[in-house]
């Protein structure tokens, strides 16, 4: 992650010395002034889903959802700790319905249960994120559907199985890819 | 299609009454948790704003377009078009971005092109794997994620082929 982002960097602005000099800096005040922005339209969202996800913790719900899914997670995560797999099926339910807002709360705290201070991420770590990052949903994004629709399309919804079948197969591909390197890769 | 916006709502109520027939402090509880919020905006903001500082320069320097112009031989022969090959390789940064790219996708080539629909594929299929790591671990000291970013990327490539291959059946 270090070294991409400061490659990319460097070499970005070492063109734009080149091109556009007196943007630079602009650029990245833009840049900064956008991620602003994002969080105030994520912080509302956020907080819905968070105290959604309050109501469900004292219910007991989570907990009954982490029992219903406690086969699934074992396979992919390994052993983990009940707060932890708590967490684990908020962050895939919440991913498989496509309520990313939920999700990304869910699967931080996740990952924050299974920190131990180390440097080097664990294997249940790697196995959440690669899932979080291959896109698990299941349910079509409602953001594209609309843009499309938004954008005139005659047919809005013809991508809907495509973008199934182009989630699905590359799930199971890298769940077996990461199962496989943990075999391997012994730290 | 019109069930979709039930989902949700319904989601919401099933646990309001769940939680009223376990008699738990809904009111309380819903504070309790959406306090978290705050903290957890204040927690990732600033690996988000890094990851989209250098995306911004990275766009803005051209370097996006010349790297999309050099690899696109490449997509080529794995059947991606060139038109997509920006769009693959902003994706893993930013949602954001990819959806603006996906706009002027729509508009230069139409919405039902071929072109268009590819790219609804795999923006709908793939997910922001740089962002998605830099925010999962931005309260931890963690520092090497091992083969999670090579497995995620080339997870989403495979998706980014397979989109272009099945789009042509629908």
């Amino acid at each position: 992650m270090n070294k991409i982002w400061t490659i990319v960097s460097i070499a970005s602005i070492a063109i734009l010395l080149w091109i556009d000099p007196g943007n630079i800096v602009a650029h990245m005040n833009n840049a900064a002034a956008g991620t602003v922005s994002l969080m105030i339209r994520l912080l509302p969202l956020y907080a819905v889903w968070m105290g959604m996800m309050g109501i469900a913790e004292r219910s007991g719900l989570t907990e009954k959802l982490a029992r219903l899914l406690r086969p699934s997670i074992k396979f992919l995560f390994g052993e983990v700790d009940e707060r932890t797999s708590r967490f684990l099926s908020i962050n895939m339910s919440a991913n498989i319905l496509g309520i990313g807002s939920a999700a990304t709360p869910a699967g931080i705290s996740a990952i924050a249960c299974m920190d131990k201070g180390g440097e080097v991420a664990t294997d249940a770590m790697i196995m959440l994120t690669v899932l979080n990052s291959v896109g698990m949903q299941l349910i079509p994004s409602a953001t594209i559907i609309s843009l499309r629709q938004a954008f005139d399309s005659a047919a809005p919804f013809d991508i809907i199985i495509p973008t199934l079948i182009a989630t699905v197969i590359p799930l199971i591909f890298s769940v077996a890819a990461v199962k496989i390197l943990q075999a391997k890769v012994k730290r | 299609m019109n069930v979709e916006i039930y989902i949700l709502p319904a989601l919401i109520l099933t646990l309001l009454i769940y939680a009223l027939i376990k008699k738990i402090p809904s009111y309380t509880s819903f504070a309790e948790g959406a306090k978290a919020a705050l903290k957890l905006c204040a927690d990732i903001f600033p690996y988000i704003a890094a990851v989209f500082i250098c995306v911004q320069l990275f766009k803005a320097s051209g370097l996006s377009r010349w790297l999309s112009s050099a690899l696109a031989p490449a997509f080529d022969l794995m059947g991606i078009p060139p038109e997509l090959c920006e769009l693959i390789l902003i994706r893993p940064f930013s949602g954001n971005a990819s959806l603006a790219l996906l706009s002027e996708i729509y508009k230069t080539y139409g919405t039902d092109s071929y072109v268009a629909r590819c790219a609804s594929t795999i923006a709908g299929s793939s997910d922001t794997v740089f962002y998605i790591t830099a925010v999962y671990f931005a309260g931890t000291k963690v520092k090497r994620f091992r083969y999670a970013i090579p497995v995620a990327l080339l997870a989403n490539l495979f998706s980014a082929i397979l989109a272009c291959l099945i789009v042509r059946f629908f």
